[in-house]
């Protein structure tokens, strides 16, 4: 009796554990919501934004995290294609391009400070430049940990059900963050 | 009438049936198991308000008897009580801590996480939760959250003192007042582990129930309660990460130097270099989650109540779409009513204005609910239950703490009340007590399914009274300090002139809260005393609709043996005309009950409708029903 109820358990659904990420990207663009909002209270209360030319190095960053989007689908597309070690090589290629992205917010934030512009300072709106792109680093992290999970899976060679599910969850939440990335530079470019 | 079908041809083994080994530490300490999980939020919660009532208890001393010595105090306290009184800052610290993890910990963790947990998979007729690891890691994330702010009290400085709402600059600069040190960082690790732990609840509830309700559950068959929790999870998804982000900016300013809230702010002799910050932006951040917060707290409650007042009115309840519409409208409201925290702030008195109508717009749908719960009452064959008098006493204290909401949400009158007692009474009694009293009717009404045991009744209406009583006995009289101007938040009264004679009105709140101190300890023993001595429980001991009901009394994974029963009607189907008992439990289909069904039963299915007719020719109603 106990085993027949866990029959029906045991096939594998992925749609309830999907929409869990789709919630938690629904939570974390509420949160830079918070902190956008928080931007624009107060350059109208101060009359003034953060006021600087921002540094090459987020254009370049910008550059490789979309390439990474670009190979991550490149990664899904070759596992519909049952083509396993070009997914590998697909995700070990969004894997280095992640870290390009991470160490190019680090070449901009230096030559921020180079011209003077530090994180501490008079002006909230240039420490937001440090503080809110720190916190999508640490999604960037976070990403990387699906994107292991998905590697691992590939090598591991789960099941197609579940490679597949990884490599869902792993594409909503990295182009998530992809574009949670566009949408905070280009909101530092509009609001000077 | 059973519709749970044992499928035996299912029974050969699966390799893969790991979890068949329970483990003391997998059974009842890493439980992936949502009615475990239930168990250990309800029980934690508990302990949190038992710390949380006793924080209240001194400093209600203090307010009563400001220039007395208790030398119990310093053997407990030691040197924040020296000579047996408590020190101002201590006071402070009991008062932020206090408000902290009654909101937080108890009314939102201990509410939410242990009826959520315990009745969405049940009500909804699922296996568990969409992810039970998941859900696990909300309890553990919740208990930390609970270790480290219980911790700060074990640190020199002492916890957090700046009020739950950690208002900069006190809570930023960490010089300020000894609770602005170590135990205000706690406090922050404790909150974004809280948050943590809210989100991966809420996330899972929601996700479990879109996706996962039984056959036959459409959204408009749900028990209120499932629509509370529902909504509830979806409050906390949308505002908790803005609490998070404005806490980051938070941790930012107190520990790397920037000024996101400070400006112009001189320490003795030292003027400080932060400049550029507003404080107030911090209120806005706060506020954002802060006000849908005690919706969180509140709507779990009123769900629970809606459930418990139908079953023991033994009558549908009344209005159940004009219910879920009400909490849908309170859950919209709840995200654009946050000014009304900050009239006060040198707000532009046009957005005041435009808050003040937003938030007043509340009433109505606070409105709707409330007549509901009458008229549901209304002429029933009320069954008096521990938990139905909770219930009750929710609707009472709901109505009374709403209607000095009205108050509080004008403007003007606001600039009156603001920050004085009113504000304290408004919110113990509406959202303090209401929720408390949702809370407690939902444990002695789903206290069999928890435990598989009844609570003893006796006690809990010796419970219910004495709490019930008190409760109004503290908070009626703090409207009449509020009117008169005493802020909150004062460590002693004797310091001021005009608020002297409310001292005695001190000593005579201060032996109600007492009074409702002692009341919880027939709580506590009828609660941890029938665990394992309670009378054993019936399937169905309340003669309820919903699917919890069908589940063995013995728990087991999964929740029901063989398949997960189907859903045919909505939860309210009590003491419907023409059918023999005065409850139709959701799993029987209506072809069992075709004495009863009515025509809007089949939603214009006109085969259906076609086949009732027939049957009602072929069986005329002879007796004369009167």
């Amino acid at each position: 009796m106990v085993l027949s109820m866990e029959k029906t358990q045991d096939i594998f659904d992925p749609k309830p554990k999907k929409f869990i990420v789709w919630l938690f990207v629904v939570s974390s663009t509420i949160m830079f919501g918070g902190f956008t909002s928080y931007y624009l209270v107060f350059a109208a209360s101060k009359g003034k934004g953060h006021g600087l030319v921002l540094p090459d190095a987020f254009i370049y960053s910008t550059l490789l995290i979309i390439a990474s989007s670009v190979t991550l689908t490149l990664a899904s597309r070759a596992l519909r294609k049952l083509n396993f070690s070009l997914q590998r090589k697909m995700l070990w290629l969004t894997i280095i391009l992640a870290f390009g992205f991470g160490f190019m917010q680090f070449v901009a934030w230096g030559s921020m400070v180079k011209t003077g512009a530090t994180m501490v300072g008079n002006n909230a709106a240039i420490s937001f430049i440090y503080v809110v792109p720190l916190m999508h680093l640490f999604h960037i992290i976070a990403g990387l940990g699906f994107i292991t999970s998905s590697l691992v899976g590939s090598y591991k060679n789960i099941t197609l059900a579940k490679n597949k599910f990884r490599m869902e969850i792993t594409s909503i939440f990295w182009h998530f963050i992809d574009i949670l990335w566009i949408y905070l530079y280009v909101f530092l470019l509009l609001n000077r | 009438m059973s519709t749970i079908a044992l499928h035996d041809e299912h029974n050969h083994d699966h390799a893969d049936h790991g979890h068949h080994k329970e483990t003391l530490i997998s059974k009842y300490i890493f439980s992936m198991d949502h009615k475990m999980i239930a168990k250990q939020f309800l029980i934690t919660g508990i302990i949190m308000a038992v710390i949380a009532m006793g924080l209240s208890i001194l400093f209600r001393i203090q307010l009563a008897w400001p220039d007395k010595n208790f030398p119990f105090l310093e053997t407990f306290l030691g040197k924040w009580a020296e000579g047996g009184r408590i020190k101002s800052d201590f006071y402070l610290a009991l008062v932020t801590i206090h408000g902290t993890i009654m909101v937080f910990f108890v009314l939102t963790a201990g509410l939410s996480g242990t009826f959520s947990n315990l009745l969405i998979p049940l009500q909804i007729g699922a296996r568990d939760m969409a992810s039970p690891f998941l859900n696990m890691l909300s309890y553990w994330f919740f208990f930390t959250a609970c270790v480290v702010m219980m911790g700060s009290f074990f640190i020199q400085t002492g916890p957090a003192s700046g009020g739950w709402t950690v208002y900069p600059p006190l809570s930023i600069i960490e010089t300020a007042i000894p609770g602005s040190g170590l135990g205000m960082t706690m406090w922050l690790i404790s909150m974004i582990l809280f948050v943590a732990s809210s989100l991966m609840g809420g996330i899972n509830y929601v996700s479990t129930i879109l996706n996962m309700r039984t056959k036959g559950m459409d959204l408009w068959k749900m028990p209120l309660t499932i629509w509370a929790f529902f909504l509830t999870a979806i409050l906390g998804i949308l505002s908790f990460p803005v609490l998070v982000a404005g806490v980051v900016l938070m941790i930012f300013d107190r520990s790397f130097g920037t000024s996101f809230y400070l400006s112009d702010i001189v320490m003795g002799t030292n003027i400080l270099p932060n400049e550029g910050g507003s404080p107030i932006l911090w209120q806005h951040l706060f506020w954002f989650l802060g006000h849908p917060e005690v919706y969180i707290v509140i709507m779990p409650a009123l769900g629970i109540s809606s459930e418990v007042i139908s079953v023991n009115s033994r009558k549908p309840i009344f209005g159940y779409h004009a219910m879920v519409y009400s909490l849908i409208g309170i859950t919209v409201l709840s995200f654009i009513v946050w000014g009304h925290h900050m009239f006060v702030t040198g707000m532009n008195p046009l957005l005041g204005g435009v808050f003040m109508i937003t938030t007043l717009i509340i009433a109505v749908p606070s409105a709707v609910k409330t007549f509901n719960y009458l008229a549901t009452l209304w002429r029933g064959n009320i069954r008096f239950t521990p938990a139905m008098l909770f219930a009750i006493g929710l609707v009472s204290f709901f109505i009374s703490g709403g209607l000095t909401g009205i108050f509080l949400g004008n403007a003007s009158l606001d600039i009156n009340l603001h920050d004085t007692y009113f504000v304290v009474a408004h919110f113990h009694l509406v959202m303090g007590s209401a929720a408390i009293f949702g809370m407690l009717a939902g444990v002695y009404h789903w206290y069999p399914k928890m435990f598989g045991r009844m609570m003893n009744a006796k006690l809990g209406y010796l419970h219910f009274w004495l709490t019930f009583i008190a409760a109004y006995l503290v908070f009626f009289p703090l409207h009449f300090l509020g009117l008169d101007g005493v802020p909150r938040r004062y460590y002693a009264f004797t310091e001021f002139e005009f608020m002297k004679k409310w001292l005695t009105v001190n000593v005579f709140v201060t032996w109600a809260a007492i009074m409702a101190a002692l009341a919880q300890v027939a709580f506590l023993f009828n609660f941890f005393y029938s665990i394992y001595k309670g009378k054993k429980a019936p399937q169905n001991p309340w003669e309820s609709n919903t699917l919890e009901w069908t589940a063995p009394v013995e728990h087991l994974h999964g929740n029901w043996p063989g398949e997960i029963p189907t859903v045919y009607r909505w939860p309210y189907d009590y003491s419907k005309p023409g059918h023999d008992a005065d409850f139709i439990p959701q799993t029987v289909p209506f072809s069992q009950t075709m004495s009863s069904n009515l025509p809007h039963d089949f939603e214009g299915n006109e085969e259906a409708e076609k086949i009732q007719q027939d049957w009602e020719i072929a069986n005329p109603v002879t007796e004369n029903k009167g």
